[in-house]
């Protein structure tokens, strides 16, 4: 079987996620997005693992669910702080940061 | 004991006084002023042992020199802590300590009622530790050390009443020029070094024939600048501007620093260099030609002051003109016989006109005073004694001494010869100037305070003012104190200036031409070295003696003049001044001195300096150098800091175009 | 045992590195004090750091011209890095001044209100680590690190603790000093990796190494001409002193006393350690440009000292013109310049900081103001403070008698045997520094009383910090020998390479010393074709002198 299209689908997905965080303005969905681009990559990682015979890809993706999973936390948890502080749900406008 | 030990022990009893008096300042009040005595007494005693010590050595081992520590030895410098212990230095050291003593003595009552008595005595021993080290140094750096140091306590004590601005502006004036004498004398002493690669006394003199042939011009410099040295501290022109001001300081100080020791320097200095000097007639021409317009400049000066102090300041850098003239011209022995006959009589009459001081309240005007002969025949005693000392008549010990220097410049021919003659025009003007201030003081009809003081009272100002100018006193510290004291009442005064007026009168018969010469002899071994002050440049008894007579006479004709002048026919010196007015504004501005140091010297320095601070500095030191690459930094930085706009999109498209930018990079690179 | 062997290594009870981190060390442990104690605690326990630098001064052998207490670690080996510390002539001196200073400094504040006095303690102790470090340092990197590190307490310690217009002060300084160190921390990798491009060796960054690995003329003058910068602008001197007016001025005083009288000491100092030694021949190549520079700032600092009407940038100005002094008698590239400048700086740390304490001393009698106008008259009810006042004034004016004398003295001397007439012009600005100096001291303390003044004697917790600074000068006056005798085999190897290129040195001299400073007293001298030659930058070692040289080790 070609590993090409499981790479093709795995650029698609990292291409959609992409788009997703560069356009959409709301943290919610820019976090879904940056999954979208994590799973991308674990698909690569799983495609070469099994295209090289080794399992250090695979090994690798469990670590970036892992990594992928302490993400969503804090990033639920402050989108959950900025709404406590009735502050817009909207990543444009909180730019405080700024120099 | 050896000479050096008795040395060292000249020089520890004036620092202990200082100690002691510093240290206890609160706990002394009349005690400062015995301790002090006792210990410049004490250094004086000291000083006669380490004469009777070198008088016990043969000639030839009559130098000796002692080091206690090393003080700057590295990269070739050799200085010791160290003193040489020779005729010269035992020589000025007596001088110094003698005449210190007696001016303690009459300090202890004259200073009584001030404010600052003990730390007037810390500052009096301060000042003779300071001579002393001068005197006795063994190096070129011990005598920078001495020399800066008297100009430092001559300081402290011209400012002695610092709440008056004329007497601290007197006191920077007089610090910054010796200061510029300090340096001449260590760019002098690195001409010498360069040469002779050392600074000992000695050992620069025993290399000085051989590194250096006649006139050459490293030494001419360096003795030249040495000159600058002597000069700012003897007050010769164009470096005197500051000994008349330095009258601001209490009148024993101008008699003690001011008249009899430090400004005296400057001839020590000559003497002790002698060996290089001999090596540079063109530098000793320059010395002797300074003298000579000094002595001339000042007593001219001294014809129209009429502040009584100012006069006798004035006096003293013309005697001190004399003596650079003779010493430079290689008089040596006789330059210091007139430096020890001054330093009497120069001594005396400012102790005497402190006591007219006090009985005038605090005024220095001759103007004002006038026929104390009677309220103050003590005073007057004295300044007829010292008078005629310092006018030259026989038998007074100025006659002796100062027509030894002309008797030597007259014989030695050449320009000195001119100079020589002009020292006898110097002689008449002082006889002028002096019987001037005599007769404008003591005779004529009494004025009120005079009249007072016939009476028993001593005049009191109501509101004490600064004679210098009118400023009403700070009576804290600004303020010679509310009792007056005057010779007439004081034993201790009198004691002083009594013992003082003995030493004028014979003083001069240690060396009577064809008679004795036991200041000549006695120098011999310090000067066996100088073929200037050999027999063959010495005027023979007879020369001398004419020399003697005709400058006896010119003294006399001199206050004969005065006499007419001022006694037989009072006006006449109204009459001068009418006729020549110009003349007369050129002497009360005492040749225009200060305006053109201060046109081409003070203003300049301050000019570029305000122009430095408000313009160079603010605008293109902090504005543009350090504001510019301060500037280029933070302009830098605010560049940089546009992209960090906050936006959380816009990092993150530049992350992904960069990671693109990263593949695409590789992905062309690797084909 | 000195006899047998003059250049016998020398041992202490304690390592360079206790010295070193001793007061960060006791800064920690002060730290845990109750608010209350800490600075006491501070004050006291450094004491510590003077007792352990006076052991090393003690044990220090004046004759050997090479390093002593030697710690040499590998750092980072891959880069050639080493922890390396040692004390010679050119710094055994300054590192007890540096401790001692501190120590006076802590006293100063001990005694009166600080804001947040744990960290105000803690950046204290930071300080006086770097300092110590920077002047311990024998490799380029490391003295680069601990040059910088310095900056650090600083920032804080101007920034949170000064006065008046501090931020833009701090900002000021910190960036424009930075520029400098930057440049410093450039050129000293290049030394580094240039040197040891060039002769194939591993890279190394330690003095002693790189001294053997010199570089071409052109890597030469331009590394020279970076460290420079960054010293110049560090010591400071003019033109490049823009920032010291502000900083000095927003500085809290026991800060600028330190500031004054050490850190700028380190700039001086590398100039001896570092760049003479190093760069000899780009040394000689700009020796005049130097020499001008240091005499502009002279004459420059002088007139700004004697016009402007604030007390403590008299004293600020003064000490670049006094920095203006010792850059001078460095690069006289002579031995008694060089001499007189290392004198000079131990005697201007002391006198400077004593001078900024005085000035505060005088500052707190006249409400709080440091314009001179607001003072006078202070001496009549302060005699002592008065007096204090005089010595230090003397002193930070050169009178003969006071030790800052000589060490002019030495410069001037060497000046005048390299460049004469900059030798006679900077000597006029001596009698510059006598008119602001007393000036100063009379607007200070003589005249009439200032309006705001309200005099009083110097108390205990004035006199804790100007009595021990001017028993020091007083000491120092009677015994200069202390500073020189100490260093004048360490800066005889450090002056001469350059010195030699002038052309009137005596190298045989040179080679007897540089080989002792390696600690092969019996190995064969340098020949002087070794400095001369540019094309042959390895040493050449000739046999025929070696007898001779052997035998005056040995005599």
């Amino acid at each position: 079987m070609a590993l090409g299209w499981y790479l093709a689908v795995s650029v698609l997905i990292f291409c959609i996620g992409s788009g997703g965080v560069l356009v959409r303005r709301n943290p919610l969905v820019i976090l879904l997005c940056l999954e979208l681009m994590l799973n991308a990559g674990n698909l690569a990682l799983v495609t070469f693992a099994r295209m090289h015979g080794g399992e250090a890809g695979q090994i690798f993706a469990l670590i970036v669910m892992v990594v992928a999973a302490c993400e969503v936390t804090v990033g639920l948890g402050l989108i959950v702080a900025i709404s406590r502080r009735n502050l817009p749900i909207d990543v444009d406008e909180l730019h405080e940061l700024n120099g | 004991m050896s000479p050096t030990t008795w040395g060292w022990l000249v020089l520890l009893f004036p620092l202990l006084g200082t100690i002691t008096i510093g240290l206890g300042f609160r706990t002394y009040s009349r005690a400062a002023g015995v301790i002090g005595t006792a210990a410049i007494g004490l250094a004086f005693v000291c000083a006669v042992g380490a004469l009777i010590s070198l008088l016990g050595r043969s000639g030839a081992h009559r130098e000796v020199v002692s080091s206690l520590w090393n003080y700057d030895v590295s990269g070739g410098v050799d200085a010791g802590f160290q003193i040489l212990v020779d005729p010269i230095s035992v020589f000025m050291m007596l001088v110094v300590t003698g005449v210190s003593t007696l001016i303690h003595l009459y300090s202890t009552a004259y200073m009584r009622s001030d404010e600052g008595y003990s730390r007037y005595f810390a500052y009096l021993n301060y000042f003779v530790l300071s001579m002393l080290i001068l005197v006795l140094g063994g190096n070129f750096v011990m005598l920078i050390i001495g020399w800066a140091f008297v100009g430092a306590a001559s300081y402290l004590l011209i400012s002695f009443w610092y709440r008056r601005s004329s007497a601290t502006g007197a006191g920077i004036k007089a610090f910054v020029i010796n200061v510029l004498g300090d340096v001449g004398l260590v760019l002098g002493t690195f001409f010498i070094f360069r040469h002779t690669h050392t600074v000992s006394f000695l050992g620069s003199f025993a290399a000085a024939p051989h590194v250096f042939h006649n006139d050459s011009t490293d030494l001419v410099a360096g003795c030249l600048l040495f000159l600058v040295g002597a000069f700012a501290k003897s007050a010769q022109v164009p470096l005197h501007t500051w000994l008349p001001d330095a009258m601001e300081g209490p009148t024993p100080v101008s008699s003690l620093i001011h008249a009899a020791t430090m400004v005296t320097a400057g001839v020590y200095l000559i003497v002790r260099l002698h060996p290089l000097f001999q090596l540079a007639p063109t530098a000793g021409e320059v010395g002797a030609i300074i003298g000579c317009a000094t002595l001339l400049i000042a007593g001219t000066i001294a014809l129209v002051v009429t502040d009584i102090k100012r006069v006798i300041a004035y006096s003293t850098m013309s005697q001190i003109g004399y003596m650079i003239m003779g010493a430079s011209a290689g008089a040596y022995s006789a330059a210091l016989f007139h430096l020890m006959t001054h330093a009497f009589f120069k001594a005396l009459l400012f102790m005497a006109a402190g006591s007219i001081i006090g009985a005038m309240a605090g005024s220095q005007s001759l103007d004002r005073m006038s026929g104390f002969r009677k309220a103050m025949p003590f005073t007057f005693a004295c300044f007829i004694v010292g008078g005629l000392a310092l006018s030259g008549i026989p038998p007074f010990s100025g006659w002796l001494s100062k027509d030894d220097i002309i008797a030597y410049l007259n014989n030695r021919g050449g320009v000195y010869e001119v100079l020589g003659i002009l020292g006898y025009v110097g002689a008449l003007l002082t006889g002028l100037y002096t019987f001037r201030m005599i007769f404008r003081a003591f005779f004529g009809d009494p004025s009120p305070e005079a009249v007072e003081l016939e009476h028993g009272h001593i005049a009191h100002a109501e509101v004490p003012t600064n004679p210098a100018n009118g400023e009403v006193e700070d009576t804290e510290v600004g303020f010679p104190g509310p009792e007056h004291v005057i010779a007439e009442r004081e034993p201790a005064m009198k004691v002083a200036m009594g013992l003082l007026a003995l030493a004028a009168v014979v003083g001069g018969f240690l060396q009577l031409p064809g008679v004795d010469h036991v200041i000549q002899n006695f120098l011999s071994t310090s000067l066996s070295d100088a073929p200037l002050a050999s027999a063959a440049h010495e005027p023979s008894s007879s020369s001398a003696w004419a020399g003697l007579i005709i400058g006896a006479v010119i003294g006399l004709v001199g206050i004969t003049m005065a006499y007419g002048v001022w006694v037989r026919r009072p006006g006449t010196a109204a009459k001068f001044q009418a006729a020549l007015p110009w003349l007369h504004d050129f002497l009360v501005n005492k040749w225009y001195f200060d305006e053109a140091i201060d046109l081409v010297v003070v203003r300049p320095a301050l000019a570029i300096g305000r122009f430095a601070q408000s313009v160079l500095e603010r605008i293109v030191i902090s504005g543009g150098v350090t504001g510019g690459v301060t500037g280029v930094v933070r302009s830098g930085s605010a560049a940089v800091r546009r992209a960090q706009t906050g936006v959380l999109r816009f990092y993150a498209a530049a992350v992904i175009l960069g990671l693109s930018a990263v593949v695409l990079y590789f992905l062309i690179s690797s084909t | 045992m000195l006899a047998s062997h003059p250049f016998a290594a020398s041992s202490a009870p304690f390592t360079l590195s206790i010295l070193i981190w001793l007061p960060l060390a006791l800064a920690l442990i002060v730290n845990a004090l109750p608010t209350k104690y800490v600075g006491r605690g501070a004050a006291l326990a450094s004491l510590l750091p003077v007792a352990v630098a006076i052991t090393f001064v003690a044990n220090f052998n004046s004759h050997n011209p090479g390093l002593q207490f030697v710690t040499d670690k590998v750092w980072i080996s891959a880069l050639g890095i080493h922890y390396k510390l040692g004390i010679n002539g050119l710094n055994v001196a300054l590192v007890l001044l540096t401790t001692v200073l501190f120590t006076v400094s802590l006293a100063w504040s001990a005694v009166r209100e600080v804001d947040r006095p744990h960290t105000y303690y803690f950046w204290f102790g930071l300080a006086e680590s770097a300092v110590l470090g920077a002047f311990l340092a024998q490799d380029l990197i490391l003295f680069v690190a601990f040059f910088d590190l310095m900056l650090i307490p600083f920032y804080f310690l101007v920034g949170s603790w000064g006065s008046g217009d501090r931020v833009r002060a701090t900002i000021k300084m910190v960036i424009y000093t930075m520029v400098g160190s930057f440049l410093m921390l450039a050129a000293a990798i290049a030394t580094g990796v240039i040197a040891s491009g060039d002769h194939g060796t591993g890279i190394n960054f330690s003095f002693s190494a790189l001294q053997h690995l010199p570089l071409s003329r052109t890597d030469e003058d331009w590394i020279f001409l970076a460290f420079a910068l960054a010293f110049l602008v560090k010591m400071p001197i003019a033109p490049f002193h823009g920032w010291l007016a502000d900083a000095y001025k927003a500085m809290p005083i026991p800060a600028v006393a330190v500031f004054s009288g050490v850190v700028a000491k380190v700039a001086s100092y590398g100039f001896l350690q570092i760049v003479l030694p190093l760069f000899p021949h780009a040394a000689h190549h700009y020796q005049v440009l130097m020499l001008i520079i240091a005499l502009v700032s002279i004459l420059w600092a002088t007139a700004m000292a004697f016009t402007t009407d604030d007390a403590r940038l008299v004293i600020a100005y003064s000490s670049v013109a006094q920095m203006g002094f010792i850059l001078l008698g460095i690069f006289s590239l002579t031995p008694q310049g060089g001499q007189g400048a290392l004198l000079q700086m131990i005697n201007h740390g002391v006198v400077t900081a004593a001078s900024f304490f005085v000035v505060a001393a005088a500052a707190a009698r006249a409400g709080g103001s440091e314009k001179l106008a607001d003072m006078g008259g202070i001496a009549f009810k302060a005699p002592v403070l008065a007096t204090l006042f005089l010595i230090v004034t003397f002193a930070n004016l050169a009178m003969p008698g006071s030790s800052n004398f000589i060490g002019e003295f030495m410069i001037l001397l060497g000046t005048f045997d390299s460049h004469i007439v900059i030798a006679l012009i900077a000597s006029v600005a001596v009698v510059g520094a006598a008119f602001y100096a007393l000036r100063l001291f009379i607007r200070a303390m003589h005249n009439r009383v200032g309006g705001r003044v309200r005099s009083f004697e110097v108390t205990r917790n004035e006199a804790i910090a100007i009595v021990p600074l001017c028993l020091i000068i007083l000491a120092l006056a009677f015994y200069p020998q202390f500073g020189l005798g100490k260093s004048q085999a360490s800066l005889d190897v450090a002056v001469l390479p350059a010195a030699a290129l002038g052309g009137h040195v005596d190298m045989s001299q040179y080679a007897t010393l540089a080989a002792a400073a390696e600690g092969r007293s019996i190995h064969p001298p340098i020949s002087e074709v070794s400095y001369g030659a540019k094309q042959k930058p390895r040493r050449v070692y000739t046999d025929r002198k070696t007898a001779t040289h052997r035998k005056a080790v040995h005599s």
